[in-house]
This record gives C-alpha cells, structure tokens and sequence, in this order.
C-alpha cells in the first residue's frame, strides 16, 4: 500500500488551496467476478431451507440457484458446507446513511418573522439521495448484521423530502442506487416557527388543502397541454409539480407517525385523497389501530424502538407505568400485527445503526413475533412493498446478488457472518481471529496525540470499557466521534468516518501499546495507509 | 381498557353502597337517594331506573326484576355535569397560530381518546364536554362536543348528533396584545380590527360561493350544448373560506370568546347582519351589563364564577355576573376552560348561591341544562327524565355543599368513576406492591432444592 495524502487532501480542500490530490483508489478486485457457493443451507421465502444448496454469482446478478446446479469453470469456489445462506436483509425506512450540512439557526428570523419553507419544514423538494453518504466503514456496520440494502428518508418536518433505495455495494451513490419509486414523507410535526401551520390540527388542515391543491394543479396542467383553449394555465410551482405524483397516487408517501392517533389521521388523509401510502409506525403502537389499519389495507413500516409516545396512557401515568409498558407492551406491537396479518416491513429509524435496529428486531422476536415474520419482514416484503420483488428479497436467479452467509442463524444476538455480497461485491470480516477474545492487557482510557507524517497533528481521547473502546478524535477539520473499537492483549483498533471538506473518509486504525507509546497504522478507505505514532497526554 | 372497566366492578362491590348483581347489559336501578332532576322536583329517596343506558324511570320505590341495583344510602344524585368551555382530549397545541383566520382547523382531527384528563374530570361528575381551539384567532378552528366515555376510541367520544361549533375570539387575544410574536405585527392591532377581519373574511366567502355558482352555471350551460365546448375549469377548492361558508350557512355554532360589552354588542351586530347563529359568547366577564340585550337576541354566556383579573379586559366583573345575567333571562353556563377547574365545577356552581343569590336549582342548571342548551344537546342530556341519556353524578352530599365528594359517575348507564372502588383498587395494588417487596427480600437459603 501506498501513503495517502488524505489529509493534505483535506486541508487543501477546507482551506481551499492550490493543490489538488486526488486519493488515487486501488483496483477493485471485489467486483465483477464470478462465484459459487456450494454446499450452503439455503434459507427460501417460505418452507424449509433448501440444504447443500449451490449459488452461482455472476456480474453482480444471482445466476444460478439450486441442489443440482453446476459450478463453472470460471468461477471462485466458496465452500458453504458449514454456512447458511440468507438474503440479504432491507432497512425499509432508514436514515442514519444522511449526512446533513450543519446549519446555523439563523436569529434574525426570529426578529423579523420571516420563516422560510424550510424553517416551517415543508421540504418536499428535499432528496435523499443529494444527502446521502456511503462509505466502506458505515457499509461494514450494516454488513456485520446482515442488511444490504437500506430505503433512506429524512424524518423531520411536515413534508419530510423524498426517500432513495440502495443497494449497499458501491460506495459511489450512482451506482448503488436502486430506481425504486422515490416515496415522500409525512410527519405530524408543525416547526415550532411562527408561520402556519404552527400546531398539529394546522398541519392536518394544511396536508388535506395541499394534496387537493397539488391535485387540482396536475388536472390544470394536464387539461392545459391536451387542449390549452379556453383555459388558463396553472401558475408554475416547483413543489406542486413535485406532490402532484404524490397527491394522484401516482407516487406513494410514507406517513410519519409518531403515535397511533398519528396513523389514524394518516389513514383519514390517505382515504380522503385518495393516496398510494404507507404506514411508518415510529411510535410502535400500529396495533393498537388494528381494525383501521386492517380495514384500509394498510402496509406498515415498523419502528423497534419500542418507547411508549407521551400521548400513551401510560406515558401519563408516571414513570414505572411507562417502563412497564415498554417491556411488556411495546414489544408485542409487531407480534401483534403479525397474528392480525398486516403486512409490515421493519424501519430503523429512532433505532438509527444497524445492530441497535437488530437489538430491537430481536426484542420484537422475544416478545412472540415468530422469527420467519421478522426475516420477512427484512427481506420479501420490503422488496414487495417498494417494487423490487424481481430485485431484492430472496436468493433467487436474475436478482441482485445481496446475499449474506452466516455460521448459524443471522438473527441473533451477535450473527457469525462470514460472507456478504452486497451488489454482487464481496466482503468478508476481517481476520480477526487469535486477536479478539483475548482479554485487554492495555487500558487505553485518556488522551493520546498521534503524530505521523502526511497528516497534521492529531489528538485522540478514547474511553475503554474492558475490550470495547469509543472515544472522539480531535483534528484541525472538527471533532469526530468513534465507537465500536477493540482492545485485545496489546493490541487496539478502531474505525471511524469523518467529514473534511464536504468529502467522507473512512479511517480504520490499529495498533500496538508499549507502555505510554503506540505504534500502527492507519489505513484510509481504500486508497492508502501510513504509519503513526500516538503519545499519552499526562493526566 | 379492559383495567378500568375491572375497577369500576370492583368498585361497586365495597363499602359504601351496595350493588346486588352487577351485568353489563342488565338493566340497573339505583335506590333511595336524593335525585336532582333538574326537570322537575328534586325527589328525596328516590329511584333512577336505567335501561340500555337510557333513563327509564325516575321516582319513588321503583322495581326492576333482574336489575343491578345500587343503594345509594341517601347521596345525592344529578344529570352528568355539562363543562361548556374545555381543552381537554387534543393532542399538541390548542391555537393554530400561523393564520388569523383558520376556520379549515378542526380539533376533532386531534382527539386523544387516552388523555387522563378524561378520568380526572370523571372524578368531578363530568360527563360531556364542549373541546375547543384556543382563542388566538377573530375565527379559529371548528370545536367539538365530546361524552366522556373513558376507554373508547376517539370515534366513541363524539356526541353524535351535538352540533360542531366555531371558535371565534374577539380582544387581547387575537390582537396578540398579551405576548410578542417575532416579526412584523400581525393585523388587526385593533378591536375594530378583529371585528373587520371577520366581516373582510365573509365577503371573501361570498365571493367564493359566487364563482362556483358561476361555475355550475356554465356547466349546466355546456352540457345543453352537448359538449361542444370543453368542459369549465373549477374553481379551487378552499377549505378555509368552505369553513366560513359553513358558519353563514348556519351549519355551525358560534362561540365567541369575549371579554367587553361593547364587542360583544358590535359582533351581535355583525352575525345579525349576516344571519349568522351565535350561540354563546365564552367568558363574558362584562355580560352582565348588556345582560337585557343578551337576553332579547338569545345569545348565552359560558362563564367563570369567581375568576377574573388576569389581564386588562378582565377587570370590570365581579362574582355576580353569573347570577345578574340569569336572573334577565340569559341562558348561563359555567365553566372550567382548564382541567383541574373541571373537576370541582360543582363548587363553582355553589358560588353563584353565595355571591348573586341564585336559587339553587338554577345554580344546578349553570352546569347541566344550560350548557346542554347552548350546546344543541339538551334532546338528550341535562336533566335526569325517562329517555335521555343515563348520565348521572353521585355525590356524598348536597353537590352544592362545600363538603361535598363526587362518588360515582355514570355514562351511558355504565359506571365508569366509583370512587371507593377505585380506593379499594388502589389499596390491593399497594398491599400487593408490598407482598411482591417482602418476597424480594426473603433470604435466599430458602428456595427448596436451592443450592448453587
């Protein structure tokens, strides 16, 4: 490997300097292969797993699937005899692959009252995919749990902004992006700002003039281009030519909702515009709508984070209620929804990285979901509720090689996933073995500066509980923070991404403690690594 | 909700008073207590028999083979208390106050069928409420009568058949006097303001009515044609103006929060004018100086018994004004406009007595018939006669005596407050709470077998 000039590619980039040094990527061998996986347990939609099952990959695509099926020639042999194989899991609403620009409240507004569309949080021309940041180490975060294909949506304000589908392979987001409807989100939420609507029957009176207006729009417009005399022509608005799709159901919005009284008024708007919807039950008290959910058809994304909204009755009833409900109550939502036979796929926001939204998955599972609801709901119906049945959700020929193959079951506490094809790009954990399990003989815990060269000084404060280790990394570009580290015998690692200069950087780091001293490397992404040495700051 | 119901049943089953059999569909008689009809005579060791939670029959040694019958040991029963002017069961805010005019909100649309608002205001005798936007707007959001049927949906506790109202406020508060919004002030500053801000908002609704008349008139005129032509576009729908539309139409009530005579005497002229229905001005801490003119135009007053001073428009009043504006003829509510209020409205109610001299009877109707009257409900509650709702409160003693307790409370011939059931309840899950500790902490040696 070769030095990276990351950070004076950073700098020159925030300090807008003359240089300009482009991180020259390696060749990427993981692409555009052919594979089969042999003698694997193949997990199916429904029935029992197929055993000693042979998959064929190539370019990207599933190309073979079956008992009998035979390996070519050209292909790399992966022996699955001690694997099982399984889709590759979907974050049916997500948004923790957003990377927002910082914005500053700007006070004036609060003098002069003039709040913007944005302050009042009607967004609807804001996407998901100008926002959206994929990098090798958060894709690594996903694959440790099985997901390789996340729909990203912002969660905040009244028209929320529209959602993009990917497929976790490419972190180039082009390429990883999967052409599903783009959804557009409805929250509950009034901004708070001085401008209408302020409150939450506002917002219920605003959404149901608006989806009229956009209606109204759409049928004005497309009157006007069939035959133009006689009538006048709509005045021009961008954010009505957006939510006409939405208001004619052309296109399908996912409702926000933060508490079942939430879904009812979503489902009373749906019925009343007559709009192509889903449910996202945040608040996870979509059973307690059952009938109403049942009645309208209704197609739910669900929440797992299982915290009782402040407008529950047992919210209001003092603290060891609410607990209670949130362990014996909350829980049972999916479940619940699950033996009503509404059809739900899981969404992670609230729970927001990966193995927190499995941690929730698994207390759904607990609490009487059965565990091929909760795949399902992770794999075929997400890829059915968004269109991409002939793409995603199984392991089957002519679909996208998301496939994730794990020693034992995938959802459990802490999955052995040995291999992940997200896209058809291969990715394995790395060897960590002989490493891990072994107990800490460091404690890292304090303030270290790193020195190296090629990159400014840097200061690291790292919180170490037993093997774990967080902590936040301070550079001249910001302060940055990191979780999910290791200490093993002698030896640290840990990995993290940073914003400099409107560019990502995945950082992985590891070394070796010799007293007050480590010594390691850096490796950035996939373009280069160099060699550091940190020094504990004294207390 | 399945808890509540269970404390309920249990309730009935302690002290205090006796019930014998106790069935959801059965019918249910409660025995020798003073029963304040309102419509009638107060009956001392009377009978209420209700029936499919319906009153059947009121009087003296009434029998019912196969009822659950309760012995009120000489409490005192009366119809279900009326609050008139109330928040309670919405979610998030009770004001848009984005809009001057914002007649396209409705509070019905943010109904929180689980606010324990609700139980708490079953403790005071409550059983219907009139739920309402805030008064931030000269014409705010559409309000709505709800029954109290604690553990039902929010469907369940509409008032079917009670007529939708519409907020309107006039003064301090739609002037926006009382506080700083950021930016530029919002019109009207004024108290002709508000008034020309509703009236330009009638107009506009008229205009509106007018292109659509005009609009189905070409269409008509198309069609005779056969199609020659294209068909007119429509005009847009405006649910704003729609709702203003539903006011001049008479649709809906009008409750218009106002403090000063001489507003209240313009805006009568105002909905005179344009044939709207004003039902009731909310507070009218001033009505009884124009209590003659209330009077002769049939228009209420939903108002505090002692509560006044909090701000500039509020001073000229006193405890009186209830009593001075019934005793002209005013149809007169009281109310709580709060939560905790609500659930002491019977001592407010006793007010009245103290300060003005009102019968008691009619101190009784401030929060019974009365509010049932303004607010188009009085068919079926606000007094306790054969077909009407089996709404009741009961109390220890005299509900207008200060020592009064609310014991029980009845809606729809179920009983969903029992206080000393709920007392019970309370005291088991206690007891239990303590038998569950002690365990806890027995020693560990004494699990059988338990060795580890």
């Amino acid at each position: 490997m070769k030095k990276f000039q990351v950070w004076g590619n950073a700098a020159a980039a925030v300090l807008s300097a003359i240089l300009t040094l482009v991180p020259s990527l390696e060749a990427d061998d993981s692409l555009h292969k052919v594979w089969a996986v042999r003698d694997c347990r193949l997990v199916l939609p429904t029935g029992p797993a197929l055993e000693k099952a042979t998959i064929v990959i190539r370019d990207g695509l599933i190309e073979a699937v079956g008992k009998d099926v035979a390996v070519p020639p050209d292909a790399e042999v992966i022996d699955g005899s001690t694997l099982t194989a399984y889709p590759g899991l979907i974050d049916g609403l997500g948004k923790s692959l957003l990377k927002l620009p910082e914005e500053k409240l700007d006070m004036l507004k609060f003098y002069t009252g003039e709040f913007s569309d944005k302050d009042k949080g009607l967004t609807p021309e804001f996407k998901a995919y100008d926002y959206v940041n994929l990098g090798k180490a958060t894709f690594e975060k996903y694959y440790k749990f099985g997901f390789a294909a996340v729909q990203v949506m912002l969660d905040r304000g009244i028209l929320a902004g529209r959602s993009a589908f990917f497929s976790l392979g490419d972190t180039d987001k082009a390429k990883a992006l999967i052409p599903a409807a783009s959804c557009l989100g409805i929250g509950f939420s009034p901004s708070g700002v001085q401008a209408y609507p302020n409150s939450l029957m506002g917002v219920q009176a605003y959404l149901k003039q608006l989806f009229q207006d956009s209606a109204y729009y759409d049928m004005n417009l497309t009157r006007w281009l069939k035959e133009p005399a006689g009538i006048h022509r709509p005045d021009y608005s961008p954010s009505l030519e957006i939510l006409a799709d939405y208001a004619t159901g052309r296109k399908p919005v996912i409702f926000l909702c933060r508490n079942q009284n939430d879904i009812r008024r979503a489902l009373a708007l749906a019925a009343e515009s007559k709009l192509d919807y889903f449910i996202c039950d945040s608040g996870n008290e979509a059973a307690e709508a059952i009938p109403e959910l049942k009645k309208a058809g209704a197609r739910v994304l669900l929440a797992v984070t299982f915290k009782a909204p402040s407008s529950s009755l047992y919210a209001q009833k003092g603290r060891a209620e609410r607990d209670r409900a949130e362990k014996e109550i909350y829980p049972r939502n999916p479940a619940r929804l699950a033996e009503a036979g509404i059809p739900f796929a899981f969404s992670s926001l609230g729970t927001d990285d990966p193995k927190s939204f499995t941690e929730g998955i698994l207390k759904a599972v607990e609490a009487g979901l059965p565990k091929d609801k909760a795949l399902a709901a992770l794999t075929s119906v997400p890829s059915a509720f968004f269109g991409l049945e002939k793409v995603l959700g199984a392991i089957e020929p002519g679909k996208l090689a998301n496939i994730v193959l794990a020693e034992g079951e995938l959802l459990v506490k802490d999955p052995k996933v040995k291999v992940v094809f997200a896209d058809g790009r291969k990715w394995e954990p790395k060897d960590t073995a002989g490493k891990t399990g072994e107990k800490p003989a460091v404690n890292v815990s304090g303030k270290w500066e790193i020195t190296g060269e090629g990159f400014p000084k840097l200061t690291v404060e790292f919180v170490q509980e037993g093997a774990e280790l967080s902590g936040k990394m301070v550079t001249p570009f910001g302060v940055f923070e990191f979780t999910g580290g290791s200490v093993s015998g002698n030896d640290i690692s840990y990995e993290m991404n940073i914003a400099v200069g409107g560019q990502d950087i995945d950082l992985y780091i590891s070394g070796t403690v010799e007293g007050e001293t480590t010594r390691g490397t850096i490796v950035q992404g996939t373009s280069g690594s160099t060699e550091y040495t940190a020094k504990k700051i004294p207390n | 909700m399945k808890t509540r119901s269970t404390i309920a049943m249990i309730g009935l089953l302690a002290a205090g008073m006796t019930v014998t059999s106790a069935a959801a569909d059965k019918p249910l008689l409660l025995r020798n207590g003073n029963i304040i009809t309102v419509s009638g005579e107060t009956l001392a060791g009377g009978d209420v028999l209700i029936r499919d939670g319906k009153i059947a029959a009121v009087g003296k040694g009434l029998s019912a083979p196969g009822a659950a019958t309760i012995d009120l040991a000489g409490r005192w029963v009366m119809p279900g208390i009326i609050d008139s002017h109330s928040h309670i069961a919405l979610e998030g805010d009770v004001n848009e106050m984005g809009d001057l005019i914002t007649s396209e909100v409705d509070v019905r649309d943010i109904i929180n069928p689980n606010d324990l608002n609700i139980y708490y205001a079953l403790t005071g005798g409550v059983t219907s409420v009139h739920t309402m936007h805030g008064s931030a707007n000269p014409i705010a959001g559409r309000g709505i009568v709800l029954k109290l049927r604690w553990g039902g949906s929010a469907e369940d506790l509409i008032f079917k058949g009670a007529p939708v109202t519409s907020k309107w406020a006039l003064g301090e508060n739609p002037k926006q006097s009382n506080f700083s919004a950021p930016g530029k002030p919002r019109y009207p500053k004024s108290r002709m303001g508000v008034e020309a801000s509703i009236r330009l908002e009638f107009e506009k609704a008229r205009e509106y009515r007018r292109k659509w008349r005009e609009y189905e008139r070409a269409l008509d005129a198309g069609r005779a044609r056969k199609g020659r032509r294209p068909s007119p576009m429509p005009p847009k729908k405006d649910l704003r103006l729609e709702g203003i539309l539903e006011i001049l139409d008479g649709k809906i009530w009008v409750r218009c929060h106002a403090y000063q005579s001489e507003e209240m005497l313009s805006i009568m002229r105002l909905c005179k004018e344009y044939g709207v229905k004003l039902a009731c001005f909310e507070h009218a801490l001033e009505g009884y100086r124009i209590a003659e003119e209330l009077a002769r135009d049939g228009v209420a007053i939903s108002t505090f018994a002692d509560f006044w001073g909090y701000k500039w428009e509020a001073y000229n009043t006193m405890p009186h004004n209830a009593a001075l504006a019934a005793g002209k003829g005013v149809l007169v509510a009281l109310n709580s406009d709060d939560a905790e209020r609500m659930r002491h409205l019977f001592n407010d109610a006793a007010k009245t007595v103290r300060f003005g001299g009102m019968p008691e009877i009619e101190a009784i109707k401030t929060l019974t018939i009365n509010p049932a009257r303004i607010m188009g409900i009085d068919k079926w509650v606000g007094t306790i006669e054969p077909g009407k709702d089996a709404d009741l409160a009961v109390f220890s003693r005299n509900p207008l005596d200060p020592f009064t307790v609310c014991q029980m409370t009845i809606v729809d011939g179920k009983v969903l407050f029992d206080r000393d059931g709920y007392l019970a309840d309370r005291k088991k899950a206690e007891e239990a709470g303590k038998a569950k500790d002690a365990e806890k902490k027995a020693p560990k040696g004494e699990t059988p077998g338990g060795e580890v």
